[in-house]
C-alpha cells in the first residue's frame, strides 16, 4: 500500500517537473523579452548577455512614449481589430442563421466554399489582392485592411455561428413569433443572446487575427500614421542598426492587451481552437 | 431532399420560370446569405481570377501598362534554379516545422491531460505564444539569437559549449534552423490545444481495461492513444501543415529570405518577386503555383472534412 503510494506521488513529482520544464521552454522567449525591457541602455548592449538584469530600470518604457509612436501603434490596432470584428460579424450572422435555419440550393456549396476561403492564405493571394485593393480605390485607407481581415475571418465566424444555431430549438422562436415578434426581435432578443458562447468566441478569434497580422498593413497601407502594432514594430528593425531597447518595449506594449483577453477569454478561445479539428 | 419534391409539383411554366418561383419561394434564405457570399466573391474570388490573369501579363506595379506574354512566366520558372531551391527550401521548413510542432505540442497534451492542479493557468500559458503577434515573435527570436547580445550566445557561453558569439540567422548553412524554431514556438500551442482536447476524448475505461490486462504505460500509448487520436492527428497536422506552408510574417520580419534567399519560401518569393520588386505578372504566376499546393491540402481537409456522409 505505502509503495504504491510512494510511486503515484514519485510519479506526481515527475509530471510537474516536465510540466514546469515545458513551460520554461515555452515561457523563455517572453522572459528574454521582459528582462531586457528593463536592463538600463547600458547593460542591454553587453556581450555576453546577462540573463537576470543587474539593476531594473524602467527608464525604456518611459523613453517609449516620447521616442515612439507607440500609443498611435496600439490606437490603430484598436481600429482595424473592432473594425474587422464588426464588419465579419455583419456578414456572418445572417449568413450562418440562413443556413441554420432553411434548406435550399447551393447552402451545401456555399458551406464548402467557404471553408475552402478558410485555407486560402491571404499571401498565396497577396498580388491579386494588391490589384483588387487599387481598383477599389481603397489603397492607404483602413479599409484595405480591414476588408481582407473580414473575408479571411469570416469562414471561422460562419461556421462557429452557423453550428451553435443549430441547437437553439426552433420551438422557441416559433412561439415568439406566435406572440407577435418580428423577424428582426426574434434574431436580436431571443436567438443570439442564447449564441453568447460562439459569439464570444467569434469575436475573441476574429479580433486577435486583426490585431496579429503584418502582411496586410505591410502591403496596404504606406502612411506611418495608420501603422498598427506589429507594423510599428516591423518598421523599428533597422537595415544596419536597431534600437532593441525600444522595439522590445513596444512589443511588451503591444503584447499586454492580449494578455488580459487570454486571462479573461481562454475557454472561448480553446473553443474556437478546437472547433474545427475536434469533433464531438 | 425537399428540394426535389417541390420540382416534381407540376407547373406550368418553363424551367427557367420554375427556378425564379424557386427562388422566390426562399427568397429570405437567398437574401440573407448574399452579402456574405457577395463579400467573398468580390474581396476572394476576383483577386483569384486576377491573379491568374495577371500571370499571362508582364506588370509592373508602379505603371499601368500590361503586356500579354502568354505562359513565359511559367517557362521562365520552371527553367529557373531558385524555383527548385525555393521548393526544397519550403518542403524542408513544413516538414521540421510540422514535426517540431505536432512533437512538442504532443508532449505538452499528454502531460496536460491529467488531473492536474492548475490546469487552466497551464493551458493559457502555453496558448499565449499562439496569440500573439508574429512579427512580434519573430523580432523577440531575434533578439534571443543576436550574435553578440543574445540570450542564447550567452548560454551556450555558460555551458561552454562555445567561447565566442556566432551568428546563426547570417549563416547561410543554418539561419533557417534560427527561423523554424520561432516557427515550431509559434505553432506548438495550436497542436497542444488540439491534441489535450483529443485526449480527453479517450474513455478512460479503455486504459483502466488495458492496465488490467497488464498493458504498460508505452503500450497503452501505443495501442490506445495513437490509433484514438489518429483523427485528431491527422486534422491538426494538416491545418499546421498549410499554415506552415504560407508562414510569411515570421520569415519576413527575421530574415525577409535572407542571407542569399536561404531562408525564402515559396510564399516568401510571391511577395518579394511581386510586391516588393514590383513584378506582379511573375509573382502571380508564382501565386498559381501555390494556388495548386493549397488545392492539394483543401481537397484532402474536404475529404476528411465530410467524410462519413452528409454532415452539413
Amino acid at each position: 500500500m505505502m509503495a504504491g503510494q510512494e510511486r503515484s506521488q514519485l510519479r506526481k513529482v515527475r509530471l510537474y517537473g516536465v510540466l514546469i520544464a515545458l513551460l520554461g521552454i515555452m515561457m523563455f522567449p517572453f522572459y528574454a523579452m521582459f528582462s531586457s525591457t528593463f536592463k538600463p541602455e547600458s547593460e542591454i548592449f553587453s556581450s555576453p548577455a546577462t540573463l537576470f538584469p543587474a539593476e531594473a530600470s524602467i527608464q525604456s518604457y518611459i523613453e517609449v512614449w516620447a521616442q515612439t509612436d507607440v500609443l498611435l501603434w496600439i490606437g490603430n490596432s484598436f481600429l482595424i481589430s473592432l473594425g474587422t470584428v464588426a464588419l465579419t460579424l455583419l456578414l456572418a450572422i445572417p449568413a450562418a442563421y440562413s443556413c441554420a435555419r432553411n434548406d435550399f440550393v447551393g447552402k451545401r456549396s456555399f458551406l464548402l466554399a467557404v471553408l475552402v476561403v478558410q485555407m486560402f492564405a491571404p499571401v498565396v493571394l497577396i498580388v491579386g489582392l494588391f490589384d483588387v485593393i487599387t481598383q477599389f480605390g481603397i489603397y492607404n485607407t483602413y479599409f484595405a485592411v480591414i476588408i481582407p481581415a473580414a473575408a479571411f475571418t469570416l469562414p471561422f465566424n460562419v461556421w462557429m455561428l452557423y453550428g451553435y444555431f443549430q441547437t437553439i430549438p426552433e420551438s422557441l422562436e416559433e412561439s415568439a413569433r406566435i406572440d407577435g415578434a418580428s423577424q428582426r426581435q426574434i434574431l436580436t432578443k431571443i436567438v443570439l443572446p442564447l449564441t453568447k458562447p460562439a459569439l464570444v468566441a467569434s469575436i475573441t478569434y476574429t479580433f486577435l487575427y486583426a490585431w496579429n497580422r503584418l502582411l496586410f498593413v505591410l502591403t496596404f497601407l504606406t502612411d506611418a500614421g495608420k501603422y498598427n502594432i506589429p507594423r510599428g514594430v516591423f518598421s523599428m528593425v533597422g537595415a544596419l542598426q536597431t534600437d532593441w531597447r525600444m522595439m522590445l518595449t513596444v512589443s511588451v506594449i503591444g503584447i499586454l492587451p492580449l494578455l488580459v483577453l487570454f486571462a479573461f477569454l481562454e475557454e472561448y478561445i480553446v473553443a474556437g481552437m478546437t472547433a474545427g479539428a475536434v469533433k464531438e | 431532399m425537399g428540394i426535389a419534391e417541390e420540382y416534381t409539383e407540376p407547373s406550368a411554366g418553363s424551367r427557367f420560370e420554375r427556378g425564379l418561383q424557386y427562388l422566390w419561394k426562399h427568397r429570405q434564405a437567398y437574401l440573407l446569405i448574399a452579402p456574405a457570399a457577395i463579400f467573398l466573391l468580390s474581396v476572394v474570388g476576383w483577386p483569384i481570377l486576377e491573379t491568374f490573369r495577371l500571370s499571362f501579363y508582364e506588370s509592373p506595379a508602379d505603371s499601368t501598362i500590361e503586356t500579354y506574354v502568354g505562359f513565359q512566366h511559367y517557362v521562365e520558372i520552371f527553367q529557373s534554379d531558385i524555383f527548385y531551391q525555393l521548393l526544397w527550401q519550403t518542403g524542408r521548413w513544413v516538414l521540421v516545422g510540422v514535426a517540431g510542432k505536432a512533437l512538442l505540442g504532443l508532449l505538452i497534451a499528454i502531460h496536460l491531460k491529467g488531473d492536474i492542479r492548475g490546469r487552466k493557468f497551464f493551458r493559457t500559458a502555453f496558448l499565449i505564444p499562439w496569440g500573439i503577434p508574429y512579427a512580434i515573435s519573430a523580432v523577440v527570436f531575434r533578439w534571443i539569437e543576436h550574435p553578440q547580445y543574445g540570450y542564447l550566445n550567452a548560454i551556450l557561453i555558460k555551458l561552454g559549449v562555445i567561447d565566442q558569439g556566432i551568428g546563426i540567422l547570417g549563416n547561410p548553412e543554418v539561419a533557417w534552423l534560427g527561423v523554424v524554431v520561432a516557427d515550431i514556438w509559434i505553432g506548438t500551442p495550436f497542436m497542444a490545444i488540439i491534441f489535450l482536447a483529443g485526449l480527453q476524448s479517450i474513455p478512460e475505461e479503455l486504459y483502466e481495461a488495458a492496465a488490467i490486462d497488464g498493458a504498460e504505460k508505452w503500450e497503452q500509448f501505443r495501442y490506445i492513444t495513437i490509433p484514438q487520436l489518429k483523427s485528431v492527428i491527422l486534422i491538426a497536422t494538416l491545418l499546421s501543415t498549410i499554415w506552415t506552408f504560407v508562414s510569411f510574417d515570421t520569415i519576413w520580419t527575421m530574415t525577409g529570405g535572407g542571407p542569399i534567399n536561404t531562408t525564402s519560401t515559396l510564399v516568401i518569393w510571391i511577395y518579394q518577386v511581386g510586391l516588393q520588386n514590383g513584378n506582379l505578372g511573375r509573382g502571380a504566376a508564382y501565386s498559381v503555383v501555390g494556388f495548386l499546393f493549397l488545392l492539394v491540402f483543401a481537397v484532402i481537409y474536404l475529404r476528411i472534412y465530410t467524410r462519413g456522409g452528409d454532415e452539413l
